[in-house]
């Protein structure tokens, strides 16, 4: 911090002090320019009188500074590898895991490959405790057509309960994958998980429908595939009931076409905006002639919603060869049957079937465009909100490259995590509300109760699960997660928690603290099981250790309980509630 | 809170700020004042029907019309019948609390706006849009942020922030801007419910976010706009002259809490609500009724009641209403509409000369419309920000704000 008295650059950067016509920089200029400032400088003197009597947290700061100035901490330093993966390939730590990372054999790399392999593999991963916490999800193992019929076929319209219960399948989804996220050991497939709900996004609210088959397209769709082929997820995601009303493609037909589906899959799903070229024809993108043109133009979504056409649900028994399963159907009457054009690829009429809209699946999934979206986006996920281009052409390549493995997914993931970049960049992102949330209750082993009231949570902290209501997922870039309401909001359950305020969330952290009495120890043990580093800058370690200490001897227990609990839930809190908590 | 001792307290940056604060705080009168300006952009996201807001009532673009939207058209007589602006264009029904706004002078209507980008895809446009930067998405601020730069602040004070976004996520209009403030309402914006704790929180949290890196300055703007809007919020809020916001809508309980703001004469210069839900691929409603009507009445009555309370800013005050697009002008065979190109920019206030619709209708036969399919652009919705921007705000270089833009002559919107 520059020296105010000194006359050193100080930067007014308090929009408090903006008024001031003249662009003063140091506080003895201030305060002779009177005036206008005569207030301000009155407050400042007022403050530091104040402070005199007062003590904690920063009393050998004056006032004045921190309201004049801002303190130059420069970027924090690059925390050690096992921070940065479960910052990044989890939703935080729990007690416990840190230590298991840095006793994996080997170094660093050796390290990193083996927790991978781990966690690329999850189903030999015994996983019992979060299982049972899922044990009393009713609708948690229902094939789609079971819930079809339980919530929605065979629902009596008198039921005054019947939208509850159509309601059930998606509120245990979001209930099972919250416990999952706290819970689960399988991290970097929870990490994924959340990646792909947001990238195929649906909102289930969006049609009452989409509600009971939303723990189906969870389970079948996006957790089965997570690490699988994006080919197979592709049509997966395609063919589900959920994707099929959600954007429309349910009540698209040859007659009316409804290009909502057809169009997100180009821009959303495969391609990506990056490589659209708006009205521009077909013929005259780069690549046409070759048959594999290096972009999409619009006529392409038409071209591929008629070949969507006749994808639909078997949601009825008034027509023929419907039986309502809830399933997905091909519907031939309404399919378009006439030749199709899409990205170079001609599509002779009178395809069988589904064929026409494989075709563009294939097309689509086997796209460098695609390969480079694809990549640039995990590579956002899980490195920086700057993605490393040299990472984005490697995880491509490796993406191109595996396009017919079942684990294709795997090949990606491992080409991003052991690049170079990985542990070599921080704080280019920052957690969004969501993994705040979950890495708070990890952390500090929060028992928490199912219920929906924990949804509220993670709506008031302003990204409810499963929630987001345009097809494009929740941003992943931080500047959408720096709100005020959002960081006030995420402070608040930070602090909440710390302190047991909230009956949905007992975090006991004064068992966890257990005979810790002394104020360099207590804040030493915290800062380590937190952040598993120091803090940035590194006196807020001090600061802690003077409140702590009353401004005392940081070595000299705090006898009093009432005290000590006061101020040790109050330094926790501090510690979930800094920026150190929040970057990843 | 009973262990909490009044010496585990200090006083610091939020005392001295809570001290100015209450020094400075006071209503309208301070805000008229200072004769500051406030822009206000609604953003509808998901691309409005254009064409159903401000439909054809005559001639051969009706007979277009209505062909081609056989379930969705605006009835021109009988019940529920379009509001008439001219003798061309019709207002959709359900904004007809707005219609009267248009009537009394301050309401304008622009039909066929857009940007020259073809783009039919929601998150392109809106991007491109809130950049400002048509076809391009790589300028590192948004328009809003190099508005506020590009003119010069009349106001005494700046206790919040120049911008203000009614939302949990921050548009990308505001990008650039570390003093962007974001809320959607005062629910629950406090650090805490009791008085002292709250001081001894924001000491806390101060000590922890001051430094000069990106994260860190977001969490001091948080906690400057923590402190004052606490001061603000006490008490029920009663509405001037008794304007009557819906009290089922996000929408209009974030337009009261930008005018609880703007009336504390906080130096909010650009604010910017949003509403969602346009995207109206199915079962948009029959006869001006249904899902989109009930939406355009919820922006209907939300803008009113909001134009209303404003009592005396009204004429500091200058809202535009905006979307990315508008949509097909065939309906499709799930009663819905899909992504259009030109669509409709309404401009509300008190040094409005409303009354009036600016710009010019392109008309509806197929060689008429962009790419054979959708409504065209005929006015850059930058002309109309631009307008604004140098007749209210004195905005000198549109290039600050709009570079490589060459606006057309404005077209007379504002007095």
């Amino acid at each position: 911090m520059g020296d105010l008295e000194s006359g050193q650059e100080n930067v007014l950067d308090t929009a408090i002090l903006e008024p001031v016509a003249n662009p003063l920089n140091s506080r003895r200029k201030f305060l002779r320019a009177g005036g206008a400032l005569a207030v301000t400088a009155a407050v400042v003197a007022g403050a530091r009188e104040a402070n005199a009597n007062l003590r904690g947290f920063s009393s050998d700061v004056k006032p004045e500074k921190l309201l004049l100035s801002t303190r130059k901490t420069g970027k924090p330093a690059i925390p050690a590898l096992e921070i940065v993966v479960f910052n990044r390939l989890a939703f935080g730590w729990r007690p416990g895991d840190l230590e298991a990372f840095r006793q994996l054999p080997g170094g660093n790399a050796e390290k990193l490959r083996t927790w991978i392999e781990l966690q690329l593999n999850p189903e030999k991963m015994t996983d019992q405790d979060c299982d049972a916490k899922l044990a009393n999800l009713e609708s948690l193992n229902k094939p789609l057509e079971v819930a079809w019929a339980d919530y929605y076929k065979n629902l009596d319209d008198k039921d005054e309960k019947k939208f509850q219960k159509m309601g059930i399948p998606t509120l245990e989804a979001r209930l099972a994958t919250i416990t999952r996220m706290v819970f689960s050991k399988r991290q970097l497939l929870e990490v994924m998980v959340d990646f792909w709900h947001n990238h195929f996004n649906v909102h289930p609210e969006r049609d009452d429908s989409i509600k009971p088959t939303f723990m189906g397209y969870d389970r079948d769709v996006i957790r089965a595939n997570a690490f699988g082929n994006f080919r197979v997820m592709l049509e997966a995601v395609a063919k589900h009931p959920a994707m099929l009303r959600y954007l429309d493609n349910a009540s698209s037909n040859r007659a009316g076409p409804n290009e909502n589906y057809a169009r997100e899959l180009f821009e959303l799903h495969t391609m990506g905006a990056e490589n659209y070229r708006g009205v521009g024809r077909q013929r005259d993108v780069a690549g046409y002639a070759q048959g594999q043109p290096d972009a999409y133009v619009d006529d392409d979504v038409y071209e591929a919603t008629r070949c969507f056409t006749g994808w639909r649900i078997d949601d009825n028994t008034d027509e023929s060869g419907f039986t309502n399963t809830g399933q997905f159907a091909f519907f031939q009457p309404w399919h378009d049957r006439f030749q199709k054009t899409v990205l170079g690829r001609y599509l002779p009429p009178d395809q069988p079937g589904t064929k026409d809209g494989q075709d563009v699946l294939d097309a689509l999934a086997t796209h460098p465009g695609t390969a480079r979206y694809i990549a640039r986006k995990l590579v956002r996920r899980l490195i920086s909100d700057k993605p490393p281009q040299s990472v984005i052409d490697a995880a491509a390549k490796t993406f191109l490259e595996h396009q017919d493995a079942p684990d294709q997914m795997k090949y990606v993931i491992r080409s991003i995590v052991l690049s170079k970049e990985f542990a070599s960049i921080w704080s280019e992102k920052i957690k969004r509300p969501l993994e705040r949330f979950v890495s708070g209750l990890r952390i500090l082993e929060t028992d928490i109760k199912l219920n929906e009231d924990m949804l509220w949570t993670t709506y008031y902290m302003g990204q409810a699960l499963f929630d987001h209501h345009p097809p494009d997922g929740y941003p992943d870039f931080r500047e959408a997660w720096a709100s005020s309401s959002g960081l006030l909001r995420s402070w608040q359950f930070m602090n909440g928690i710390a302190q047991d305020w909230d009956e949905k969330y007992k975090s006991g952290v004064m068992k966890t603290n257990a005979n810790r009495r002394k104020p360099l120890e207590i804040t030493d043990f915290w800062l380590e099981r937190l952040l598993g580093r120091k803090p940035h800058p590194l006196e807020i370690r001090d600061d802690l250790i003077k409140f702590l200490a009353d401004n005392g001897d940081s070595n000299e227990a705090i006898t009093d309980d009432d005290t000590l609990k006061w101020r040790v839930q109050s330094i926790v809190g501090f510690i979930l509630m800094s920026p150190d908590f929040m970057w990843k | 809170m009973q262990h909490i001792n009044r010496r585990e307290f200090m006083m610091g940056c939020s005392a001295a700020i809570a001290a100015m604060t209450g020094s400075k705080l006071s209503s309208v009168a301070l805000a008229e004042a200072t004769g500051s300006q406030t822009l206000v952009t609604v953003f509808l996201r998901g691309g409005w029907d254009a064409l159903s807001v401000l439909p054809p009532l005559d001639g051969k673009d009706r007979g277009y019309y209505e062909a081609a939207r056989p379930t969705l058209k605006v009835p021109v007589k009988g019940e529920n019948k379009a509001l008439e602006l001219n003798a061309q264009l019709g207002l959709h029904p359900s904004l007809a609390p707005l219609f009267e706004l248009y009537q009394a002078g301050h309401l304008a209507v622009i039909p066929a706006t857009g940007m020259p980008s073809n783009t039919r895809s929601h998150f392109d446009a809106q991007e491109y849009l809130e950049l400002g930067t048509p076809d391009a998405r790589t300028s590192p601020s948004g328009w809003v942020t190099r508005f506020l730069t590009g003119t010069k602040s009349n106001s005494v004070t700046d206790l919040l922030s120049e911008s203000l976004s009614l939302n949990d996520e921050l548009p990308t209009s505001v990008r650039g801007n570390l003093k962007a403030v974001g809320f959607p309402s005062f629910d629950g914006f406090q650090l805490a419910d009791d008085a002292e704790y709250r001081k001894f929180l924001g000491n806390a949290l101060t000590r922890l976010w001051d430094g000069d890196q990106w994260l860190q300055q977001a969490g001091m703007t948080a906690l400057r706009a923590v402190d004052t809007i606490t001061k603000i919020n006490s008490g029920e809020y009663k509405p001037a002259s008794d304007a009557k916001y819906p009290d089922d809508s996000e929408f209009s309980k974030s337009l009261q809490t930008l005018a609880r703001v703007m009336k504390a004469g906080l130096g909010v210069r650009a604010a910017t609500v949003d509403l969602g839900g346009w995207d109206t691929h199915q079962y948009q409603g029959e006869k001006a009724q249904g899902y989109f009507g009930n939406l355009l009445s919820e922006l209907a009555r939300g803008l009113a009641a909001f134009f209303t309370d404003l009592d005396g800013l009204r004429s500091s005050t200058t809202v535009i209403v905006m979307s990315e697009f508008g949509r097909r002008l065939d309906e499709n065979a799930s009663q819905g509409t899909d992504h259009g190109h030109g669509s409709a920019m309404l401009v509300l206030g008190g040094s409005v000369a409303g009354g009036k619709v600016y710009g010019k209708f392109p008309g509806l036969a197929p060689d008429q419309l962009f790419d054979r399919a959708d409504l065209a652009v005929t006015t850059d919705y930058r002309t109309v920000l631009l307008e604004v921007m140098q007749k209210r705000f004195g905005l000198k270089n549109s290039l600050d704000v709009f570079p490589n833009f060459k606006p057309s002559a404005a077209l007379g919107i504002m007095k």
